[in-house]
């Protein structure tokens, strides 16, 4: 199994870097979150078409690039290492993921080539709030002739989405944008980077996709769990590099304050823990796109120490920097709301820990 | 030969020679110093010892695809090669790095195949972390050295045939710069070994006190007054081989222990018992990947370098906090219990060592602090100032 990125991820993942740098920095990622959209279209666009994004994991058949998952654990990294605000994980992670996992040939060759172009947005709908967050055969929302009734919370993107997979207790129901009795209420969330909406459904027509619901929505909280422990553990080393330089250049008592063994020691721990998540993300980046009988529990083991790490990581960065830390102004709050909404959606600590129990048979 | 037969090899030879790990019986083994060169040389029959090391100095000249074959077959054995871990983890890499053409020839095949077990001599009462404070000294002779003094904290010297002996050769320069490092015959007279008896009960290590010990010139390793970054070379090894040595199943603290204690003891019904052992897992399974991932990237040309520290620290900081976690799963059996009637007591009551063992964790931050975050070094008010006229511990 190889841990180490390829010559190909290597030059995807420096050119999605430069992307970030050079058009979606911290400034422009202020500008979106003071502005009313949950991204910004154009960044979308771009990532999409110019750098193929959208389309990386589907397959070709369809209109993608017919890449691994693993490759797009790449880009996921460093669009979370610079929080770039996107509909990518709601679409070509857990609505691309969805829809390959079941067998519903009319709905795959409907969505998965616009997804793939970036012209049409998808989202999951499946929580139904804490300790449900992957509703399903337990889902309170129900389908009665074809017609949706119930809510879904913490949904991403889906104020933006063009189709959302909706998990009901008849199974997993696809229902279009323009559907009467579709409301769809964004959050002012906590995290300011990711657009989060309450959905509910009033006698909303949807169609029931075949396919093997709960088998789909398993490898689909794999899926999850990776792509969420790639942007964390990504994020998490973004807050040791900002925090490492400020320890630079700061002065305290005439010397940098990076000199101190309490300063040094947290970023130590820091770095020695998102070592280990890193190698873990990799790990479980590889048994998913090598569909290993383990991906199950390599991937919430990422996703375990990478929310984890995060919060820490996140918090110990506006600690670090004191009272500069703790402005509006300063990056570190955005961080930590994003540690935090990352480590309780789509299943929270705990979560983790019964599915890394569970898969292990303990 | 492939990688895969590679391994086929190994897990055939294991098994004829090695006994699986069965948790019935004590963790230490017991097997003898003659057993276990026996068993040595066996490995090195067989094309399994020295796996990535040169061909010319009895190494097998293979690649770490077939290291790491070789550690995950033999994980699942009882392999009695605790006397060898110390030379080839450290001091062999280091000759290989550092050593003459003589020397190489002369000590590392007997190392490989078990006829010389080496210790590695450090430590002082008077240091702790500040190796470079060491006190014991050799003096220049007609014929070579005297070296006279105390080490402490030496694995395995009482059944070692050589060490290697850092000492100071210059008092009148500064610290780090009158080090020397020297082949040294531990089974000279003037040699002395002391058993040193830890918080377990146990005695894994040892007081070696010098008197009069005469040395050769020859015996140095690398240059006179250059040992200190002969000696980081070696911490640097040593980190590795603490950090992402073979990981044996037999760990009391590990996952796979814990679990079956858990079911012996029918707790595994208990949910928070259950996410308890799924974070043990968690972390020993990334463990295990940054380990691979370190291999991985230094075969591929990127060096492990100071990231080792992040490696050891990860090893050390694991035990402590599963000694943690355990109280919380056993209760008060842990008070009724042991280090020889429960192997889960000694392990907890060995953590605290591990965590200061090559380094303390306080080290090892403070390397990875600064040479791979870069964070600014601590002047060190001790560093242009000749060694003889620092205040030093008694």
């Amino acid at each position: 199994m190889t841990l180490i990125d390829t010559a190909d991820q290597r030059d995807l993942a420096s050119s999605v870097k430069r992307f970030v740098s050079g058009q979606a920095p911290m400034s422009a990622v202020r500008e979106t979150i003071k502005s009313d959209a949950a991204y910004d279209p154009q960044v979308w666009r771009r990532l999409a078409q110019e750098l193929g994004l959208a389309g990386l994991a589907i397959p070709e058949q369809y209109g993608g690039a017919g890449a691994s998952w693993s490759d797009l654990v790449v880009a996921l990294r460093e669009l979370g290492a610079g929080l770039v605000p996107s509909p990518l994980l709601a679409t070509s992670v857990l609505a691309t993921g969805t829809l390959l996992a079941l067998d519903d040939e009319e709905a795959r060759a409907a969505w998965l080539p616009r997804f793939a172009e970036g012209t049409a947005v998808g989202a999951l709908a499946v929580s139904e709030g804490t300790g449900r967050e992957w509703a399903l055969a337990d889902s309170a929302v129900t389908v009665s002739d074809g017609a949706v009734t119930g809510t879904k919370t913490a949904v991403l993107n889906a104020d933006d989405a063009d189709v959302l997979l909706v998990t009901t207790s008849a199974g997993i129901v696809l229902v279009e944008r323009d559907a009467p009795g579709l409301t769809i209420t964004p959050v002012d969330a906590l995290d300011l980077t990711r657009g989060i909406a309450t959905v509910t459904f009033d006698g909303t027509p949807g169609r029931v996709l075949a396919g093997d619901a709960a088998a789909a929505l398993e490898s689909v909280i794999d899926l999850a769990n990776l792509a969420l422990a790639a942007e964390q553990a990504a994020a998490t080393k973004a807050c040791l590099d900002m925090t490492t330089e400020y320890a630079k250049i700061r002065y305290s008592f005439g010397q940098p304050i990076g000199i101190y063994q309490g300063v040094k020691h947290p970023l130590a721990n820091i770095y020695t823990d998102w070592a280990l998540t890193d190698a873990a993300v990799r790990k479980a980046s590889e048994s998913l796109a090598e569909g290993s009988e383990t991906a199950s529990l390599d991937a919430a083991v990422a996703r375990h120490l990478a929310s984890s790490g995060y919060i820490e990581a996140a918090k110990q960065t506006m600690l670090l920097h004191g009272g500069i830390g703790f402005t509006w102004e300063h990056d570190a709050h955005l961080y930590y709301r994003n540690a935090i909404t990352g480590n309780v959606l789509l299943g929270g600590p705990t979560a983790q820990q019964d599915r890394i129990a569970a898969t292990l048979g303990v | 030969m492939s990688t895969d037969e590679f391994r086929a090899k190994a897990l055939a030879w294991l098994q004829q020679n090695a006994k699986p790990f069965d948790d019935n019986e004590p963790s230490s083994g017991g097997a003898t110093i003659e057993e276990s060169k026996a068993f040595q040389k066996g490995l090195w029959e067989a094309g399994l010892a020295g796996i990535t090391w040169p061909k010319e100095y009895g190494g097998q000249g293979l690649g770490t695809a077939e290291q790491l074959a070789f550690n995950e077959v033999a994980a699942n054995f009882r392999m009695p090669v605790g006397p060898f871990v110390i030379g080839l983890g450290m001091p062999a890499p280091v000759l290989l790095e550092f050593g003459t053409e003589a020397q190489k020839k002369r000590h590392i095949e007997p190392m490989l195949k078990g006829d010389e077990i080496w210790s590695q001599l450090f430590s002082e009462p008077s240091g702790g972390s500040d190796v470079a404070s060491l006190q014991t000294s050799a003096t220049k002779v007609e014929d070579g050295w005297l070296i006279n003094g105390q080490k402490v904290w030496t694995s395995g010297a009482q059944f070692s045939d050589f060490g290697a002996v850092l000492v100071r050769t210059d008092p009148t320069r500064p610290k780090h710069q009158g080090i020397t490092m020297f082949i040294v015959d531990l089974h000279h007279p003037g040699v002395t070994v002391r058993p040193l008896v830890v918080a377990t009960g146990d005695a894994p290590f040892n007081e070696v006190f010098f008197d009069d010990v005469h040395v050769p010139d020859d015996a140095v390793i690398g240059e006179v007054n250059n040992g200190w970054s002969v000696a980081v070379a070696m911490l640097r090894y040593e980190r590795v081989t603490i950090g992402t040595g073979v990981r044996a199943r037999a760990n009391p603290l590990g996952y796979d222990a814990l679990v079956e204690l858990v079911r012996a003891r029918g707790l595994d019904g208990d949910a928070s018992v259950r996410r308890t052992l799924a974070q043990v897992y968690a972390k020993e399974s990334a463990m295990r990947s940054y380990s691979a991932v370190l291999h991985q990237e230094a075969k591929a040309g990127v060096p492990i370098g100071a990231r080792g520290s992040a490696a050891k620290l990860a090893g050390a900081t694991f035990p402590l906090w599963v000694s943690d976690l355990v109280q919380d799963i056993f209760g008060e059996e842990l008070a009724l219990q042991n280090a020889d009637t429960l192997p889960l007591t000694r392990s907890i009551l060995a953590a605290p060592g591990g965590a200061t063992a090559g380094g303390s964790n306080e080290i090892q931050r403070n390397i990875i602090a600064e040479r791979v975050l870069g964070l600014p070094k601590d002047a060190g008010v001790d560093k242009n100032i000749p060694f003889n006229q620092l205040k030093l511990s008694k």
